[in-house]
């Protein structure tokens, strides 16, 4: 049995770990749809509205001090996360989703032209899809996909290929009709495959193209550097690093914070209003009209200091073990169908299946039983999963929490899913 | 799964080998209906005579729940006139509830279904081709 020093440490953190589901001790295997929440991150919540509650930014007694500079140190402390030189290029907003309607609306809808393209990949969340799906379709412009590479299970399955990349580049310069954007997942949320997004930024770049990174995958997982990647636009979520709902990130760099129009319209968002037009407040405040989600902020920070504790590579290398750990499995059973890279490398603690012939739900529901909780369905990439010709997946996806044996769990409760449904 | 052993045997049985399985060539209604959550789907395909169900198929590709429940209504409903089956159909829905008690008498055959009421993210897979069933009703009234 391998140590993990970081599970024994964090498992204590974490009061929801405590809870059993139908007898059985919780294994909680859904950390991409959502992470539980330390003590930490609940304790921030709490302190807030029994010390320091009242809005930012308009009132100057005691407070509402307290509240700006709570609001205000968060967004420093995400910058300092992800590798922004300057927190003004940090806009909150609900989350991964809300960031990215954000750059469609504010920046690529008032741009894009009918004879201009968007760049996505077949393995995009809805989130990273839709949006674009609705821009494009707006101003009659193309969307276009950068597909994966097959045979899913391969070594070099359910992969980005860079090649690829530079000849639709190349392609869109010789047509005249060139992208837009390019809008990428800095990691799979079905696949687990990291993508190399420095490479992919570079590519882009060279040919003029600006890039949005999806990172709400990424940014629990690995180290993110939105200066060394030198990415236009970076998303991602607080629930999804172990922070609260209803918080999420928007990264810009300057360039692209001043070609953005202003998102929804409101108090903290102006500089001045008149009868009948307005100025806008500077960036980051002019995409983020209404009161902030100022509690969400200091939980968020939380989080950010929680994580910073233990070391992104560290968690980074607990998850790599888990992962390593669950493939090795895999190879052991002739009727698990594995989507995505097969080995490690280039891979993160997500990981989807199928046992064949048994409905992904019914798995899911056997494993519940076992107090086992994984995510069934298609995980919001139906253009991915139709490419692979299926409806839905089962997936597990790791926390910094998670430990070998619970995977092993997860592989004998199994037997009860084929004792079940192919007997 | 946590459900009494005959009613889970009694699912498997219907999710094994459906009743009524497939497509009828010449439907007189046909619907389709859509689980956006795990992307299941499924075909329901009619024949009438003088507002009676004379034959029914259905297409699914869905889980286990999905199929045994489409598998047990079209036994339910052949022979019936689709203004009763879609009746039988709301009064399934209401049986779904929370609130709930009872199960009517004549949703008996379906209580190994309604056994499962309390995995709440089942009654999708529950209801899927009996949506189908009430699209079909619709579309016969306009």
């Amino acid at each position: 049995m391998q140590n993990f020093p970081l599970t024994v440490k964090a498992r204590e953190d974490f009061p929801l770990l405590k809870r059993k589901i139908h007898g059985h001790p919780l294994a909680y295997l859904d950390n991409a749809a959502t992470t539980q929440k330390p003590n930490c991150v609940i304790d921030a919540l709490v302190r807030f509205y029994e010390n320091h509650n009242s809005n930012v930014s308009r009132g100057v007694y005691t407070l509402a001090e307290e509240a700006t500079e709570i609001y205000e140190e968060g967004r420093e402390s995400v910058a300092k996360f992800i590798g922004a030189n300057d927190s003004g290029k940090i806009i909150f907003t609900r989350g991964t989703t809300e960031s990215i309607n954000l750059v469609a609306a504010a920046w690529a809808q008032p741009k894009l032209k009918t004879d201009e393209r968007i760049l996505v990949t077949e393995m995009e969340h809805h989130s990273n899809l839709v949006p674009w799906q609705m821009v494009a379709q707006k101003a009659g412009a193309e969307l276009v996909y950068w597909p994966i590479t097959p045979e899913t299970g391969s070594s070099d399955g359910g992969r980005l290929d860079l090649q690829k990349l530079d000849e639709l580049l190349a392609d869109s310069v010789k047509r005249k009709r060139s992208f837009r954007l390019l809008a990428v997942s800095a990691v799979s949320n079905v696949l687990g495959t990291v993508n190399p997004i420095a490479e992919i930024i570079e590519l882009a770049h060279a040919r003029g193209v600006p890039v949005l990174v999806d990172a709400a995958q990424a940014v629990a997982r690995m180290p993110i550097d939105v200066s060394g990647w030198d990415c236009d636009f970076l998303a991602f979520s607080g629930h999804k690093i172990y922070g609260p709902t209803g918080i999420g990130v928007l990264y810009a760099k300057n360039e692209r914070l001043e070609e953005m129009l202003p998102f929804q319209g409101g108090g903290g968002m102006i500089r001045q209003v008149g009868r009948q037009t307005s100025t806008w407040a500077d960036a980051p405040q002019k995409f983020e009209a209404g009161t902030p989600p100022v509690a969400e902020v200091s939980g968020l920070a939380a989080a950010i200091k929680y994580l910073r504790n233990f070391g992104m590579q560290e968690i980074q290398r607990h998850e790599y073990e888990l992962t390593t750990h669950a493939l090795k499995r895999f190879a052991e059973f002739e009727d698990l169908e594995l989507y995505g890279p097969p080995e490690t490398i280039e891979r993160c603690g997500v990981v989807s299946f199928n046992l064949r012939n048994v409905h992904p739900h019914d798995v899911a529901q056997v494993l519940d039983e076992s107090g086992i909780a994984v995510r069934a369905g298609h995980h919001c990439t139906q253009v991915l999963h139709k490419r692979f010709g299926i409806a839905a997946s089962v997936r597990m996806s790791f926390g910094l929490y998670n430990e070998i044996p619970e995977i092993d769990r997860l592989f004998s409760a199994l037997d009860q899913a084929r004792e079940i449904f192919l007997k | 799964m946590n459900t009494p052993t005959i009613y889970r045997d009694l699912l498997l049985e219907h999710a094994r080998h459906p009743k009524n399985s497939g497509r009828l060539e010449s439907p007189d209604l046909q619907a389709s209906a859509f689980n956006p959550l795990c992307g299941d789907e499924l075909e329901l395909t009619l024949s009438l005579s003088a507002g009676t169900i004379q034959d029914c198929k259905t297409q699914v590709r869905g889980c286990s729940i999905c199929q045994a429940s489409a598998s047990m209504m079209s036994e339910m409903i052949l022979a019936k006139t689709l203004k009763d089956a879609a009746k039988t159909s709301q009064i399934f829905t209401e049986s779904l509830s929370k609130e709930a008690e009872e199960i009517p008498e004549s949703l008996e055959l379906l209580r190994p279904l309604i056994a499962l009421k309390t995995h709440r993210s089942r009654i999708k897979c529950m209801k899927l081709a009996w949506d189908a069933l009430e699209d079909c009703a619709r579309q016969n009234e306009t």
